[in-house]
């Protein structure tokens, strides 16, 4: 036994010593150990080398096993350690939305009331409506989030259905966007089918609990009894989705792309018919996220319902509409980006603005300057591959976003930027770590690239030519360019003007990225409101400017005067970090409170606030809540973004009248809120509550 | 056999060459501080991860809360193989028995959570014993229990001994989470870059706590939170040596505890029939508490902020339990939507009073209960006509002072039954106290004249610049302080209320007097349910429990590193606490000043 195992073990290292030269000892074992035959053998046959070498490899094998069988025997994974006594309450699991038996919803005066329901009710063949299905259906038009904005009308009567029996008829001449609509749409199926078997495990459960005699077969035939049972309870039998694309090609997301669509549901018979109609891919994709708000899940009848008859036609009132997610303060993993930009895509958002590095870390790992992430993360973990990125900006694009990444320069940048002296290209950064830190950078740790360094430049270049490859075409580019700290370069330079330096600095940036981009200019270069964007250093011809400062700052009207394109991001409005107090030891109060709560970033409307001129409107490009991560990680990302940034899709998709910035928000938008932050939270999303539970069951009662 | 030996050398320098590249190490400075270098980790002064320095780096090296007695850490460590500990049990009670094989338990799943995101290896021959001396084996904890310890750990060749001797199995219990925060996880040349548990190979510790009462109050009646988010949270106390879980569960919105006797109360009060807390919920859940050295204290708020789950008294012929429930518009009859206060004068709520109070001491024989009372408006009775007519046929008026009088004689009917219930379940014949929260009832110029003090304890909500704890201590009350503007963890989200930081909730310091028991930080959950609850608690629910364990009179500067320390254990844990600080700060101790 032990002969064979280490004959075996011989086969098997030449392949590794080949093939995973790069895999640590433990990876290396655990493919020892999950090999069952001798295929290895094979593959070392097949081999020719000459005999000096194979001698040597032969060698080699003989070391390298008798170092894996040492570290074999000598070490036991400790993972599995007595977790059952901790299991005991895995009985009791309270799902997503729970069935609420003991409540019939009555819909009167367009506002659903609860009412017990009680054994009488049942006695009398009174049939339990849940909720969602008096809501959905209560009431003058549907619960749509973000509300569409041109027409929507829907019927007070549902049909079931079940999901399997949706079929898509796509009508395209573009192959691209033909593709992209079948992935959109089977993340759609997929949704639905989630809602059914989100709720299907009340029923694994009771099967587990109830019947111990049961075995697995009888269960499954159940299973097939009661689908096709149900089948014959639905309402309809096909649903038939047909799109269709006329316009358009595009497949990445840009400024002047229609996002209207116009969708309807008829039906009759047996079947029902959802005909959607759009300009591009973008307003179909949107289409099928208003689709999957008229459809729910009826616990009572366990089955999906949609409105029978709707009609909306909508397009949004603001084009760029975004969210920032800075992962420098901390990491975040591609699994909590992805679930972002699915609430991003169930809002119509379309920019996620990635700020990927700051002076704290340099997360991505450049395919050219690998020091960069070797250096700069926090970990050899917790970095973004070009795969990571490019998986991202797919995920995205098939969900109507945009990903815009931001190395954000010259401020913000230190470590990771520190490797220069060792590999002689002088210093790339300058300041980084410096102390006391408030002499010259904003918040610890100081960094901030270095003006006179052309080797900054050039990585600054490849860098944008790497991104920009990874996430397809853009028209919208972002450098950073904010909290410039001028006494951090007078230690180096002197200048008399320094502010000179960071002009010419945004400028050659400005110069690489076009250079990057095969010599053509992003329509949209922006840049974050700064000292230097109150000067006229930067053209308005070539930068747009996202405002970060106060909504009545005098920047807003000088830099809407001077003609330049705007992305609001008010820090008294849709800064999402706001109202958690200082980080630091040394302050007491965090920079921005208070909290923004998501009535307040309902009602900011910067746009009228401002008395925006009507022929300076089309300066405002749109609006983007800026999640700045010194406080937040992954564990509670979802809280901080959930559902406030809903409140930010639906003011610049919709942007329905305000009520003057004050903290208070119609009823109606009360109860839409708190239904699509149940449809965050069936989407996986952690949203926060917007009030007490007694308040989402009894619409209007607490406001 | 000489050229194989080179190969060998050579290869493994080759498989490790990256990881060498990269020297660093964290330096223990004299302030206590690990800081980054970009040299070789030694073995003296140069500690080759943040988590080993941090282990032994000051004097209170990781612990959290900080001890209050005799500190030695030394900064020697010794490998540790989970599988190679010993325990040695010098009791043969039985009560004892069970709960010091249920805390190892936990204990080994403890420092199992070190190795929860990286895998560890356990090649160590090192052995550790654990020997416990307990006098008593008394499972209950009270105001009395003495939770004190004394740890000492000793390594002889590769024999490593942990001395534990408490008075109390809560003590023990203590010692063991100490203990656990004297091991984590390295990294780096010395164990051949694996992860490897470490223990401090020689250390003296006493230790017991400041204040009895250390708390966290959960409110499970504006949003329902489910078993395994109520558990989360006991780990967490656990692992804080907080011990008192105040369980919020009734208020005005739903009932979600089971009453057996009374069945209606969830069937009308609560969100549905999966949101209520079983018989069995609630005994797992106080067995689970008492295993983490906390006990439970469940509080049914009566008469305000009780309307749902009271509502059915008119369809089975028993009247009005509850008045003003759900009425609008609210702002007249309660302070919150929706509204609900009992009616004091049926005589029906009080039967039911005593079946609820019944059935809650079955679970808790020897536990006190916690009777709410506050925030009873006035101006609901006031307008609910068959208070207002049994009022004038008997003798009272309108006046504050009488519905005064009407609360406080509520409250003595409530206190006796109470009492009745609570003398028939249990051996001592003393008469518990119950706890209140501050009203205009306590108000410390009227409170005599209706709550007697050996009776009540008051759990003060008030600011702390308020003058009410201080004439309330004069007088002879025990209380519980909750300062409502530090402890208060649902505030910064709504109205005008502001967010209080970790280092808020540490500065707030309560009278040391032999009559404040202690305080308690409080989670309302209007706008909190189980995603969120972890991050609204934790960490700073941990900063309470040092303020109420140790009462630290230091710089808070000195805590930071520790504190930033625990926020990881509590993560590696299961708990989505809130991140404090970049983690860059968290990488580079006093950077960030």
């Amino acid at each position: 036994m032990g002969l064979a195992r280490s004959n075996f073990t011989y086969c098997r290292m030449l392949e590794f010593l080949m093939l995973y030269r790069t895999k640590t000892l433990r990876e290396m074992e655990e493919n020892l150990l999950n090999t069952n035959n001798v295929r290895g053998l094979h593959h070392v046959k097949m081999v020719a080398l000459p005999t000096s070498l194979r001698r040597g490899l032969v060698m080699l094998l003989v070391a390298m096993s008798v170092i894996v069988m040492f570290f074999y025997w000598n070490q036991t994974p400790m993972k599995p350690m007595s977790q059952s006594q901790i299991n005991l309450v895995m009985d009791k699991i309270v799902k997503i939305s729970p069935p609420e038996k003991t409540w019939t919803y009555r819909c009167i005066a367009n506002r659903c009331v609860r009412e017990h329901f009680t054994n009488d009710n049942a006695f009398n063949h009174q049939k339990r409506i849940p909720f969602l299905t008096c809501t959905m259906t209560c009431g003058a038009t549907p619960n749509i989030w973000p509300n569409p904005t041109v027409k929507l009308v829907g019927s007070s009567k549902s049909l079931t259905f079940q999901s399997h029996n949706i079929r898509l008829k796509i009508s395209t001449k573009f192959y691209d966007v033909e593709r992209l609509l079948e992935d959109a749409f089977n993340i759609f199926l997929a949704d639905l089918k989630a809602m059914e078997s989100g709720s299907a495990l009340d029923v694994e459960v009771q099967k587990k609990n109830g019947d111990p005699n049961s075995n697995s077969d009888k269960n499954s035939e159940q299973e097939i009894e009661q689908i096709t049972h149900r089948n014959r309870d639905c309402d309809i039998q096909n649903v038939d989705v047909n799109v269709a694309v006329s316009r358009s090609d595009v497949t990445f997301v840009h400024l002047d792309m229609d996002e209207s669509y116009n969708l309807t549901i008829k039906h009759g018979g047996s079947s029902a018919r959802v005909q959607i109609n759009a300009n591009s891919f973008f307003g179909a994709r949107h289409a099928l996220a208003s689709l999957q708000q008229m459809i729910w899940w009826d616990d009572e009848d366990e089955l999906l319902h949609i409105l029978s008859t709707a009609h909306i036609v909508d397009k949004p009132k603001f084009r760029y509409r975004g969210l920032m997610l800075d992962t420098s303060r901390h990491y975040f993993s591609i699994d909590s980006i992805k679930r972002t930009l699915v609430g991003m895509a169930h809002s119509k958002l379309n920019r996620f603005h990635w700020h990927i590095t700051d002076s704290q870390s340099f997360p991505f790992q450049s395919k050219y300057y690998p020091e960069l992430a070797k250096y700069g993360a926090y970990s050899s973990h917790e970095i973004y591959t070009p795969e990571d990125v490019k998986e991202i900006a797919d995920f995205a694009r098939v969900r109507g976003i945009q990903v815009i990444p931001e190395i954000d320069a010259p401020a913000h940048a230190g470590n990771g930027w520190d490797w220069g002296p060792k590999k002689g290209l002088g210093e790339l950064s300058l300041c980084i770590n410096q102390q006391p830190w408030n002499y010259y950078c904003g918040e610890p740790p100081c960094g901030q690239l270095n003006p006179k360094n052309n080797n900054t430049f050039l990585i600054l270049q490849t860098l944008y030519a790497e991104l920009l490859e990874l996430i397809g075409p853009t028209d919208y580019f972002h450098l950073g360019g904010d909290e410039v700290n001028l006494e951090c370069w007078a230690q180096h330079f002197n200048d008399t003007d320094l502010r000179l330096l960071w002009c010419d600095f945004m400028l050659q940036a400005f110069d690489r990225l076009k250079k990057a981009n095969k010599n053509v200019i992003p329509r949209n270069v922006a840049v974050w409101s700064s000292g230097l964007t109150s000067t006229s250093c930067l053209s308005k011809n070539n930068f747009a400017v996202q405002i970060w400062g106060g909504s009545t700052w005098q920047e807003n009207y000088d830099l809407l005067l001077g003609g330049f394109n705007v992305v609001f991001s008010h820090v008294d409005a849709w800064y999402l970090d706001c109202g958690f107090g200082s980080w630091r030891s040394s302050a007491s109060e965090g920079a921005c409170a208070p909290y923004k709560t998501w009535q307040k970033m309902y009602n900011h409307r910067p746009w009228e606030h401002l008395h925006v001129e009507s022929t300076r409107s089309k300066q405002i490009l749109g609006g983007e809540a800026c999640m700045w991560t010194e406080q937040v990680d992954e564990n509670t990302l979802d809280t901080r973004l959930w559902p406030r940034v809903g409140a930010l899709a639906e003011r610049l998709w919709t942007d329905p009248p305000d009520f003057h910035d004050i903290e208070l928000v119609p009823k109606e938008v009360f109860n839409r809120m708190a239904i699509y932050r149940n449809r965050l939270i069936e989407l996986g999303l952690k949203a926060e509550p917007i009030f007490p539970k007694y308040c989402a069951q009894n619409p209007d009662e607490c406001i | 056999m000489n050229s194989t030996t080179t190969v060998l050398l050579w290869l493994l320098l080759l498989l490790n060459v990256q990881k060498f590249i990269s020297a660093q190490s964290f330096k223990c400075t004299e302030t206590g501080k690990c800081i980054h270098k970009n040299e070789k980790p030694d073995n003296n002064t140069l500690y080759e991860c943040q988590n080993a320095c941090r282990l032994t780096c000051g004097r209170y090296g990781a612990l959290w809360p900080k001890p209050t007695g005799s500190t030695i850490i030394k900064n020697s460590v010794v490998h540790l193989n989970p599988h190679k500990i010993r325990f040695e049990l010098r009791t043969t009670n039985a009560n004892g028995q069970e709960y010091l094989n249920a805390i190892d338990e936990i204990f080994l799943k403890n420092i199992a959570s070190e190795c929860e995101k990286r895998d560890c290896v356990t090649e160590s021959e090192n052995e550790i014993v654990i020997q416990y001396a307990v006098n008593v084996f008394e499972d209950t904890l009270t105001w009395d229990t003495d939770e004190s310890y004394s740890l000492a750990i000793s390594t002889l060749d590769q024999t490593t001994t942990v001395e534990i001797s408490s008075h109390t199995l809560f003590g023990a219990r203590h010692a063991l989470e100490t203990l656990s925060q004297l091991i984590t996880v390295t990294n780096g040349p010395s164990t051949n870059f694996e992860n490897v548990l470490i223990i401090v190979s020689s250390a003296q510790i006493k230790d017991r706590p400041v204040y009895a009462h250390r708390g966290l109050l959960i409110d499970t009646a504006r949003h329902f939170i489910p078993v395994a988010d109520i558990e989360r949270a006991l780990d967490g106390m656990g692992a804080s040596k907080l011990n008192v879980f105040h369980w919020h569960a009734t208020d005005s919105h739903s009932f979600p505890l089971e009453i057996p006797r009374v069945p209606q109360m969830t069937i009308f009060g609560a969100y549905s029939h999966e949101e209520i807390y079983t018989v069995s919920d609630v005994r797992h859940i106080i067995e689970y508490a008492k295993y983490r050295g906390v006990r439970v204290i469940i509080e049914i708020d009566a008469p305000s902020h009780a309307g749902n789950g009271w509502q059915w008294g008119p369809s089975y012929d028993l009247g009005n339990l509850t008045v003003c429930v759900n009425q609008q518009p609210w702002r007249s009859f309660c302070i919150q939507p929706p509204c609900g206060q009992l009616n004091p004068i049926n005589l029906n709520v009080y039967d039911v009073l005593r079946d609820i109070y019944r059935d809650l001491l079955t679970s808790l024989p020897h536990e006190t209960m916690h009777m709410g009372g506050d925030e009873v408006h006035m101006g609901c009775w006031n307008s609910t006509k068959e208070i207002v007519d049994y009022m004038y046929n008997n003798g009272l008026g309108q006046t504050t002072d009488d519905f005064l009088k009407l609360w406080s004689d509520f409250q003595s009917k409530s206190l006796e039954i109470w009492d009745e219930e609570s003398r028939a379940t249990s051996v001592t014949s003393t008469q518990k106290p119950v706890i209140l929260w501050s009203s205009e009832l306590t108000d410390p110029a009227n409170i005599e004249k209706y709550l007697n003090k050996e009776r009540y304890i008051i759990q003060t909500w008030v600011p702390l610049t308020s003058p009410i704890p201080k004439k309330l201590l004069t007088k002879g009350y025990k209380l519980i302080m909750s300062t409502k503007d530090a402890w208060y963890f649902d505030h910064g989200f709504w109205g005008n209320t502001r967010y209080y930081t970790w280092k808020m909730a540490y500065k707030n310091r309560i009278p040391r007097d032999r009559n404040v028991l202690g305080g308690e930080a409080c989670v309302w959950s209007e706008l909190i349910d189980n995603n969120s609850i972890d991050e609204r608690t934790w960490p700073r629910a941990a900063a309470v429990a040092e303020r109420l364990w140790s009462d630290p009179d230091t710089d808070i500067s000195l805590a930071e590193q520790r504190f930033y320390r625990h926020r990881e254990r509590l993560v590696d844990r299961g708990i989505r606490a809130e991140a404090v600080a970049p983690r860059y700060c968290v990488l580079n101790e006093g950077e960030c000043t």
